[in-house]
């Protein structure tokens, strides 16, 4: 197993989905912190301590796309993949306007088997981040 | 001629009526015209009805020099004269002998005479005196009128005055974006407020867009009566007032600021029929519209209802599918990761489940298997069912059941009993949801038996109604207006179908159900409802209505 140590903030409101999903990437060498809230993953959020952030889109209160525009504000190095059981088609009509301005590249459709999900995040974590370059 | 000059010389005084010809015909034909001269030098008296009308109007106030009174008649087609002891008629058409003494009927039996007579009298009591008639065209209708207009400042003019003018309807159809703004600027949208503010019945077709939202929030704004309906760009516009008066004008420049610099042509009318004909266009253009947004309503509730029925099925196969991953390799967190595949194998059954329930409602193949059930025995078992289930999961909640003493100690309904009990548990399951996050939270269930004095067939119609009120947070207001409908659900576990079933699973059963906030001093939380009949007759009658949909569309 090979150890990324890479630190991953995971918010999605489904406890049981949020758990799974820490365990095995745990289990791949991530370090993860998991939220159900996304209001307390916010107040504990910490700029320049995590390199990407696995949020989940459909959540009451407050979604993932207007969790990560207030994320922005206070870490605009941070990396990002959503992941939802919505249809895709939804996200890719809203997420063509609002991705881009946001730098997100990557849609993660579940469900997902979880070998195939740590791949797709170390491909977002090697990948050269657009996200600096637009803010900067 | 003869007979005419013997009939009119022998009587003092001489009825006489007429269709909306012959006013014109009397007056231009010299032969008549002498005849009318001779009657007013002799005295004679003559009383005549005829059809006035703004087009034979200057006729009659001629002969009204003539004749003693004159009256109308809608569209009266008679054309005869009758007097003391004569009667005598046109046997010809005039359409056909216009300029010629027509051909008579001449008569002096006395039988006939007083037939006449009476004939005449029975029309002349119905008909109206002619100076109200005078005065209804002369105020009311202006001459028709047909204008090719090119000049744009008087179109301008024309559409404020029209505007200004309505009374009773106004039908706008405007050909783009920017022809809100422009009619604003020209004040014709305030006068088309105003006239929905005083009761006319206002609609109006147009390009929507984020360029005009502001005027569009103005209008629903300050008259909400007025209906907006999302049209297709135009090459022209029309405005349409009282059903009595149109304007149409082509745009020339779509994007010019003022009114009178954006039109080219215009037309405006009066005429009945040129007005008949742009409103039909207008209908047919309304009922387009109309159409075409229900679709897109429809179009969009499917979308939606796919968007979620995936998302509530693949959240659920998400945990089942990672849990037996991990199985494997954390053999130590077995049971934990076992009671989480089970949990969301369930709410994968329910949502299977709901979605099957609602298919079969939406094609009214939802058969109910009806029998006489004791509600009183019914609520008590469910309860139990639930106080063991809050026992179980060490919920802070109390569940009180109070069911009312009535004689027998019984509630008898006919009803599907495990719709029934879908119903009463799916609102204690949402009572319990909410209620177990507030601390020391109760709910209350309670079954009454009422008489409403409604006479339905005339025999008084009775219910039994059951509620379930809880010490949550309550209804959201904003999701209040469509609690019953589909998908709509403001938990996160929910699929937002329970509440939709339950409402068509009561009103099947002839029922109705309803939900409210508790408003009782400091109290808070949520009280759903439920009626069923009582009355056994009417149960079993719509039973077998039931069924009977049901076996025809199967």
């Amino acid at each position: 197993m090979k150890n990324d140590n890479n630190k991953i903030l995971l918010v999605d409101n489904e406890a049981d989905i949020a758990l799974a999903f820490k365990i095995g990437l745990e289990d791949s060498g991530f370090t993860v912190d998991a939220f159900n809230d996304p209001f307390e993953a916010l107040s504990n959020f910490k700029a320049g301590f995590y390199d990407l952030l696995l949020l989940d889109i459909k959540m009451p209160n407050m979604n993932g796309i207007e969790f990560y525009q207030q994320m922005k504000e206070i870490d605009k190095r941070v990396k990002v993949c959503f992941i939802t059981a919505s249809e895709m088609h939804y996200y890719e009509e809203i997420g063509k306007e609002i991705f881009p301005t946001l730098g997100v590249r990557r849609l993660i459709r579940k469900p997902i088997k979880i070998d195939d999900l740590v791949k797709d995040l170390r491909e977002e974590l090697k990948s050269v981040n657009h996200n600096n370059n637009n803010h900067n | 001629m003869d007979t005419i000059l013997h009939f009119l010389s022998i009587s003092d005084r001489i009825d006489s009526c007429g269709d909306y010809k012959a006013p014109s015909l009397i007056i231009e034909v010299e032969a008549y015209k002498k005849l009318l001269l001779d009657l007013k030098a002799n005295g004679i008296k003559l009383r005549y009805i005829t059809d006035i009308t703004k087009d034979n109007i200057q006729y009659c106030k001629e002969l009204l020099k003539f004749a003693k009174e004159i009256r109308h008649l809608d569209d009266i087609r008679a054309n005869f004269s009758v007097s003391e002891t004569e009667y005598m008629a046109s046997a010809t058409l005039q359409e056909e002998e216009q300029q010629h003494i027509p051909q008579v009927i001449y008569s002096n039996v006395k039988d006939l005479v007083g037939q006449q007579k009476y004939v005449f009298e029975s029309l002349w009591n119905k008909s109206i005196p002619a100076d109200q008639r005078f005065r209804e065209i002369e105020d009311g209708i202006e001459a028709e009128i047909f204008e090719v207009l090119n000049n744009s400042e008087r179109v301008s003019q024309i559409l404020l005055d029209l505007a200004k003018s309505a009374k009773r309807e106004l039908l706008i159809h405007l050909p783009n974006v920017k022809s809100l703004e422009r009619l604003e600027r020209l004040g014709v949208i305030d006068y088309t407020i105003n006239a929905s503010q005083n009761g006319a019945i206002v609609r109006m077709i147009c390009p929507l867009s984020a360029g005009n939202s502001r005027i569009v929030k103005k209008i629903t704004d300050n008259a909400p009566a007025i209906k907006i309906l999302n049209g297709n760009n135009s090459p022209y516009g029309m405005y349409i007032v009282d059903g009595e008066k149109v304007i149409r004008a082509e745009l020339k420049e779509p994007n010019a600021e003022k009114f009178s610099e954006s039109i080219g042509f215009a037309v405006y009318s009066n005429s009945r029929r040129s007005v008949e004909s742009f409103r039909s266009v207008f209908d047919l253009l309304w009922n387009e519209r109309m159409l075409n947004e229900e679709l897109k309503r429809a179009d969009k509730m499917q979308k939606e209802f796919i968007n979620i029925a995936s998302h509530e099925l693949r959240t659920p196969t998400q945990a089942i599918l990672s849990y037996s991953e991990l199985l494997q390799k954390h053999p130590e967190r077995k049971e934990e990761m076992i009671q989480a595949m089970s949990r969301n194998a369930a709410r994968l059954q329910k949502l299977t489940d709901d979605i099957l329930d609602v298919t079969r409602i939406e094609s009214e193949t939802l058969m109910l298997k009806i029998e006489p059930l004791n509600l009183n025995d019914l609520i008590s078992n469910i309860v139990e069912d639930y106080r063991n289930q809050i026992e179980r999961n060490d919920d802070d909640v109390r569940l009180f059941y109070e069911p009312q003493t009535t004689d027998s100690g019984s509630i008898i309904v006919e009803a599907d009993r495990a719709r029934i009990i879908q119903v009463i548990s799916n609102l204690l399951s949402n009572a319990l949801k909410f209620t177990k996050k507030e601390e020391g939270g109760s709910i209350y269930v309670t079954a009454e038996e009422e008489g409403e004095e409604k006479e339905n067939h005339g025999s008084k119609r009775q219910e039994v109604i059951v509620s379930v009120k809880d010490t949550g947070k309550g209804i959201d207001p904003e999701i209040m207006p469509r609690l019953f409908t589909k998908f709509a659900t403001k938990s996160e576990t929910g699929t937002g179908l329970g509440l939709f079933i339950c409402k068509s699973i009561i009103e099947v059963h002839g029922g109705r159900i309803w939900a409210e906030n508790n408003n009782e001093g400091t109290k808070k939380g949520a009280i759903f409802s439920f009626s069923l009949p009582l009355n056994k007759k009417q149960q079993q009658q719509q039973h077998q209505q039931y069924t009977m949909t049901s076996e025809r569309r199967k």
